[in-house]
């Protein structure tokens, strides 16, 4: 394989398609590659097919935006900060975008067997639950598990019987996405990732899929990340593209690096639950500004300093969260 | 100063303390516990500080065992893992809740009925078009379904305590066997990794609990509240026959460290 290379936000982004099948690093709204997701959106990428462990601030702006067609995953919302992913669910209930559920470990498992090579995992997740319901297999209803999708698996999911100690359980299929992109704090300039706290799903995201945009908080020299290879994630020949990008999880949280700005995420929430009010967001914080610098500079110094993480501990100290202290 | 054991009187106390409150007593020492964002943390964190000091916490996103000194707002936070034993991810701990280790899990939901099946992933008509698309299941019908003891907390409202919930995220007791989709005992659905399920649902009214044959039936109410009003709250009738009485209200030690240690900001505890 060939070495990754270092590019620019903007020309990574351009090597993503129309109708690409995509998934993420990160957790709700933590380490989210948001950057990356308003460069999708400014440069008016359609019919995205999102598979993720689960959604977020970034995929619900991605969906609201108009860039999706299909989400298979099993939660959306900003947590604290916006109850519900709201743009998922206008853009649904108006047939715009289709879901497909899955539980959480059911979609992870997804993710794993896709990162292991094989084509499916058992697992007894959410057995007797409606999210096995045929009549919710949304992709199957609407005729696009005929085997000529190479991405869609021909079934949701099959129950089998344990050939080796008895008992029933599913099969659920692996899902090897085009692209994943990843923001973490550091790599290495041949594309040694490395994770600092909750590595969450990185590690399935990243090996499941065809090609990895890392955006990391910074770059470094491989002697440098390789002398503590057991802080190490993933390898290089696992990596397509790195973009340095400081920030470039911002407004979701980065270990180590900043806190989660919970003010702007949920001013974000409130802000777009019309079509209206996120088509002015996207303006706003997207279309009007025309880089990342400019947009750290609209976020501001003030901001970005309370946020910035203790090194301490790994987050805020500054920040202000409660309605008392 | 009031003596930390003594209980508090109704005026003395929120609605929120006493589930939070509720919710720790429901730990047992030991346990291995999964909790989820907002009062599961208030209430695994005042289990620790009162009758379960040896309870293990684990949260979703990745973290083992930590002890956060600021109140995490989210599972992914980075507050989850200050002097954990492990910061992982997912398929560590999703691993860990189905080879069984996984003792109590604290859980939320937006629909409920009789034999604790949730609701959290749409309101009304499902499907291709959802009439009122919800969140989405998260892990709770994974730690539904695989924890030994599961207690939800909810708001109860008529229109939250149905006969038959819209959609079945999270299976209680009595669920469909895919694919065919009868109703059956959960035990028959999860066969070997059978190991229990919904223990308890706590509300802002009361404490329900679920009988021998899986159905929920109401335990105490709390101080304030009454059978009448819970039942004028539920939309199935609910089964009173075993009520014990008051649920107990919150020791001042106990809103001592949920508003001075565990929440002191304010973050949940306004």
């Amino acid at each position: 394989m060939a070495p990754p290379k270092q590019m620019n936000l903007k020309d990574a982004i351009a090597q993503i398609q129309d109708g690409d099948m995509l998934t993420f690093s990160g957790f709700t709204i933590w380490r989210r590659p948001m950057a990356a997701v308003y460069e999708l959106i400014r440069q008016g990428r359609k019919d995205l097919h999102l598979v993720e462990v689960n959604g977020g601030t970034h995929s619900d702006l991605l969906i609201g935006a108009g860039c999706v067609k299909i989400w298979e995953s099993c939660w959306i919302g900003h947590e604290l900060f916006g109850k519900i992913g709201a743009n998922l669910a206008r853009k649904a209930e108006a047939g715009e975008v289709v879901i497909e559920d899955y539980s959480h470990l059911q979609i992870l498992y997804r993710m794993a067997a896709g990162s292991m090579g094989v084509p499916y995992l058992p697992t007894y997740a959410s057995l007797g639950t409606d999210i096995l319901n045929p009549k919710y297999d949304h992709l199957g209803q609407m005729g696009l598990r005929d085997g000529s999708h190479p991405k869609i698996p021909m079934k949701k999911y099959e129950v089998v019987k344990d050939p080796f100690y008895g008992g029933e359980l599913i099969h659920v299929p692996a899902v090897n996405p085009d692209w994943c992109i990843a923001h973490v704090q550091m790599i290495g300039e041949g594309g040694t990732v490395r994770v600092d706290g909750q590595v969450y799903s990185d590690e399935e995201a990243i090996k499941a899929s065809d090609n990895v945009i890392v955006v990391a908080e910074q770059v470094v020299t491989e002697e440098y990340i390789r002398r503590e290879p057991t802080r190490n994630l993933v390898a290089g020949h696992q990596i397509t593209s790195i973009v340095e990008l400081p920030w470039g999880a911002h407004p979701t949280g980065c270990f180590g690096c900043y806190e989660t700005d919970g003010s702007f995420i949920n001013k974000f929430f409130t802000r777009t639950r019309t079509q209206e009010g996120l088509d002015a967001w996207v303006q706003e914080w997207i279309h009007d500004i025309p880089d990342f610098n400019a947009y750290l500079e609209k976020v501001g110094i003030e901001t970005l300093e309370t946020i910035r993480a203790n090194p301490a501990f790994g987050y805020s100290t500054k920040i202000k969260r409660g309605t008392r202290a | 100063m009031k003596n930390r054991h003594a209980l508090t009187h109704p005026v003395e106390f929120k609605p929120i303390d006493l589930l939070a409150v509720a919710a720790s007593r429901e730990v047992t020492d030991g346990d291995v516990v999964f909790a989820g964002t907002g009062l599961p943390m208030l209430a695994i964190g005042l289990a620790q500080l009162t009758g379960a000091p040896n309870a293990v916490c684990i949260y979703e996103a990745g973290s083992v065992d930590g002890h956060p000194i600021s109140l995490p707002t989210s599972v992914g936070d980075a507050r989850c893992i200050y002097q954990a034993s492990i910061a992982s991810g997912l398929f560590d701990v999703f691993n860990q809740l189905q080879r069984g280790l996984v003792d109590l899990a604290f859980l939320g939901g937006a629909e409920v009925d009789r034999y604790g099946n949730v609701n959290t992933t749409g309101m009304g008509t499902y499907g291709i078009v959802p009439e009122k698309r919800l969140t989405g299941s998260g892990g709770n019908s994974d730690i539904n379904g695989l924890a030994k003891k599961t207690v939800f907390i909810m708001v109860q409202e008529k229109r939250r305590f149905k006969e038959k919930v819209d959609f079945i995220t999270s299976p209680g007791w009595k669920i469909p066997k895919w694919p065919g989709g009868e109703i059956v005992d959960k035990k028959e659905v999860y066969n070997n990794a059978f190991r229990g399920g919904p223990e308890a649902v706590i509300t802002n009214m009361g404490v329900f609990r679920f009988d021998e044959n899986g159905e929920m039936y109401l335990s105490t109410y709390h101080p304030g509240s009454s059978v009448e009003e819970i039942q004028a709250n539920c939309g199935f009738e609910v089964n009173v026959s075993r009520v014990q009485g008051e649920t107990p209200p919150p020791t001042y030690g106990e809103l001592d460290y949920l508003y001075n240690t565990i929440d002191p900001e304010g973050i949940f505890l306004s």
